[in-house]
């Protein structure tokens, strides 16, 4: 089975492309999807996480439209089927904090 | 208001008429239509073929029975005809334009796609008959409606609460050419839009806005793709009771929706092109 990650903005420009889709399940992690997402992108791995590997915070990982770093389990969450995942940089005031 | 090109692309002037006829009444069917047409043998506010005695005037309207009319005039673009049927239109058709950013109907099929075209084209014909037009009313439904300021305040003045509204509050949002004098002017800003989630995200601000008490409407409304500068680019539209409630939420419907609606903003200068989020 496999998950699709939308990305926006730089994001999506550092990626080169908007839709990227990754091997991960449900059971798999946001987190094991985000590695699938990053393994061989250099330049979105750079944008999106630390030198220690830890997501930037000012990136945003939302599931189906939910912030999972704020409603969920961060990037423990569980993945279900039909999932969409989308990854972005802040909203002129910073989305999704509500 | 939906917004809908129809353009000649090799097709006798009969067949592109039969076409437009065909759309048009279709689409009056759902609602009120407004019909613009480029013609080029109009000039000095009048039309060639037309007898009046009106020359040169900036603008003359001729006002008939049943508030039926004509006009002509002088100084008026696509744009602004456009934003002049939104208020009172569900519905917009614009004859013979090319490079419009709404989606289109091409009738013949000349070959050469014009690369400047920014809207989707909905379908090729070459005659009325092959126009699917329940499909047509579907997909332009589906596409970003042409709102304008005065469309959505005329839309909140419709609502069956406003005969106890005593304000109505606005914000708008335009592109700055500078913040300083030293900058260098901006040409445009690019939005993109995380569709589903932003307007998900629009529509339940919306309600949790209109369930305070004394508010009744609230109509929130944000372009996409390019916006050049000196355009409008978002709009808050306040229904209430009373002044105070209506500036409060005004302004708290503008913050929320920077805040919490997932848009990204790419400005382009004269100098330079960055996505404004990627600045100090």
């Amino acid at each position: 089975m496999t998950t699709e990650w939308k990305l926006f903005a730089d994001l999506a420009e550092r990626a080169g492309d908007k839709h990227v889709t990754v091997d991960a399940s449900a059971g798999d992690t946001v987190g094991d999807a985000l590695e699938e997402l990053l393994d061989g992108r250099s330049e979105l791995t750079e944008r999106v996480q630390t030198d220690d590997g830890e997501l930037r915070s000012q990136i945003n990982v939302l599931r189906n439209g939910t912030n999972v770093l704020v409603e969920e389990e961060g990037l423990e969450t569980e993945l279900e089927a039909g999932d969409e995942l989308a990854l972005f940089p802040p909203v002129s005031g910073g989305c999704c904090s509500q | 208001m939906h917004v809908l090109g129809i353009q000649n692309r090799d097709a006798t002037r009969e067949t592109l008429e039969r076409v437009v006829d065909r759309v048009v009444d279709r689409l009056s069917r759902e609602g009120r239509i407004g019909v613009v047409r480029y013609d080029a043998t109009i000039a000095d506010g009048t039309h060639a073929t037309h007898d009046s005695t009106t020359l040169g005037g900036d603008v003359t309207y001729d006002l008939g029975a049943d508030g039926d009319w004509t006009a002509s005039g002088t100084g008026l673009s696509v744009g602004d005809a456009l934003d002049r049927l939104a208020p009172t239109c569900e519905f917009a058709v614009v004859v013979g334009v090319s490079r419009l950013r709404y989606p289109t109907i091409h009738v013949g099929s000349d070959g050469e796609p014009d690369a400047d075209d920014a809207g989707t084209v909905l379908a090729t014909v070459d005659s009325p008959a092959e126009l699917e037009s329940d499909a047509l009313v579907t997909a332009l439904a589906e596409a970003e409606p042409h709102r304008t300021l005065e469309s959505l305040v005329a839309r909140v003045k419709r609502e069956p609460t406003a005969d106890r509204s005593g304000a109505i509050a606005t914000f708008t949002g335009r592109v700055r050419a500078k913040d300083d004098d030293d900058d260098a002017p901006t040409e445009y800003l690019e939005f993109e839009k995380y569709d589903e989630v932003a307007d998900e995200r629009m529509a339940a601000l919306e309600r949790d806005l209109e369930a305070r008490a004394g508010v009744f409407a609230v109509e929130l409304y944000h372009r996409t793709g390019v916006v050049e500068t000196g355009e409008d680019i978002v709009f808050v539209v306040v229904l209430a009771g009373h002044r105070e409630e209506a500036f409060r939420t005004v302004e708290d419907g503008i913050n929320r929706l920077k805040d919490e609606v997932p848009l990204f903003k790419k400005e382009v200068t004269v100098e330079d092109e960055f996505w404004v989020h990627d600045r100090p």
